[in-house]
């Protein structure tokens, strides 16, 4: 299980949304690398940021501060928001981000997830964002008609790397992951599934090392550790003692 | 003379090998900066630097991991007597023992134990992160033309648990968080701090540049 904490830009900041609401948003850090830093700090090896203006533009907008971030950690960054061509996804991947997350694209162009999963084995996620059972896209502005289920069969031959399963009414508000939700998608399809939206406490960490949980890759964790409801180290020392089980 | 800064899979140690360049040239104080995972240049080193991050049985895991390392930092601190700094769990690790959930083995060259920072007031948040001024409890060569109390500089902590000295004349300064840190120990030729001096700007580098010239 790898618990990734989260970064969510805004205009260079890193904020945390409530489901998805630009209009609610909280600086959490006016300096995003420091940020980053602290994660690593605390002993996270792996990251996840999302580029939260790129997912409205459909193109890269917090640049610099990905940049930044990658000069000054040695995490294991996945990256989202506005990755919508093989240009992005190559040139993300060539600055050293890990793994790139191809969300509304996955829904409207499948393809670009083939090819570009294709070209970079191993480093193409696909985040499907889930409003009322269906895939929210542009920023979780809009919402399609395809379940979440429907567009992971599409990519699941294509060797996507993983699924970012967020529940939409459940990010920032701290209720807890939809774990139900997540682990049949994960039980459904041959691609690990990550868990997002609503990690609370220690006790989404203990229910995500339950057996019944054990396709999923991991979580995501924002507001919870930034509040300090989640305490990073009693986490990541439950995580390790639950692999030194294994 | 060489300063080997010792990697063993605790995080990236490129900024703090940055800041002991950085200080190195600046100070006049030119030393190589090696970072290392080989016990045979921590033994030929002058200095050493012993950083971490994350939790602590993990960083004593990882010192095992590596033949012969412990025996080189044995070696050359206890019984050399080289300059040492211990940063952050690389500090802590100085202890007897460490309490981070279960009870792991330090290296025992202070007496003591790391333990749960507990603030006083419940709103202060864990793990402890951010800049704090420190406040002096015994002078020390690495403080050396450093602007310290409330007025002084600030130092960058990311931490969730502290190294409690048993003894108090190892304790060099502390830092408030809803009760007073332990943020700098010191004893001999060992100094660490529970802070990050290679993110700790001005106060960090002029620390650093004093333990260059450290002559202890």
């Amino acid at each position: 299980m790898i618990l990734f904490p989260a970064i969510d830009l805004k205009e260079g900041l890193a904020v945390r949304l409530q489901q998805g609401d630009m209009a609610r948003a909280t600086v959490f850090h006016r300096d995003p690398a420091a940020q980053a830093e602290a994660f690593e700090l605390q002993g996270f090896k792996h990251l996840h940021v999302v580029d939260l203006d790129g997912a409205f533009a459909g193109k890269p907008m917090n640049v610099t501060a990905v940049e930044r971030i990658l000069e000054t950690v040695g995490l294991c960054v996945q990256l989202g928001g506005g990755i919508r061509d093989m240009a992005t996804v190559a040139g993300w991947l060539e600055k050293g981000v890990n793994r790139v997350i191809i969300g509304t694209a996955a829904v409207r162009n499948p393809a670009l997830v083939k090819e570009a999963a294709r070209t970079f084995p191993k480093r193409v996620a696909v985040g499907l964002d889930a409003r009322d059972g269906k895939v929210a896209v542009q920023g979780w502005a809009e919402t399609s008609e395809l379940s979440a289920l429907e567009i992971a069969r599409r990519v699941e031959d294509a060797g996507v790397a993983a699924i970012i399963y967020t529940d939409v009414t459940r990010d920032g508000m701290l209720k807890g992951l939809n774990l139900d939700a997540t682990i049949a998608l994960a039980e459904a399809i041959s691609i690990p599934v990550i868990a997002s939206g609503g990690l609370a406490s220690i006790d989404d960490i203990k229910a995500l090392l339950e057996p019944r949980a054990r396709k999923l890759e991991g979580a995501i964790a924002g507001r919870a550790l930034y509040d300090g409801r989640l305490d990073a180290s009693e986490a990541l020392k439950l995580i390790r003692d639950a692999r030194a089980a294994v | 003379m060489s300063v080997a800064i010792v990697d063993y899979g605790s995080g990236n140690l490129h900024s703090a090998a940055k800041a002991f360049e950085r200080a190195a040239r600046e100070s006049g104080h030119e030393q190589l900066i090696v970072v290392t995972s080989e016990p045979e240049k921590v033994a030929s080193s002058e200095r050493v630097v012993l950083p971490g991050v994350g939790a602590f049985a993990d960083c004593r895991r990882g010192l095992d991991e590596i033949p012969g390392m412990i025996d080189a930092l044995e070696e050359s601190v206890r019984k050399g007597a080289k300059p040492f700094f211990g940063i952050c769990v690389g500090m802590q690790l100085m202890a007897e023992r460490g309490r981070e959930y279960q009870v792991t083995p330090g290296l025992g060259w202070i007496a003591g134990e790391v333990d749960r920072i507990t603030p006083t007031d419940p709103n202060l948040k864990i793990p402890h992160m951010g800049w704090n001024t420190l406040n002096l409890l015994k002078t020390h060569p690495l403080l050396e033309d450093i602007p310290l109390g409330p007025d002084g500089l600030h130092a960058y902590f990311v931490h969730s648990f502290e190294l409690k000295p048993a003894q108090r004349s190892d304790l060099v300064a502390q830092a408030d968080y809803g009760g007073p840190l332990t943020a700098i120990v010191g004893r001999d030729n060992m100094v660490g701090t529970q802070f990050h001096p290679e993110k700790s700007q001005r106060l960090g580098l002029k620390l650093i540049a004093n333990f260059l010239k450290w002559a202890p």
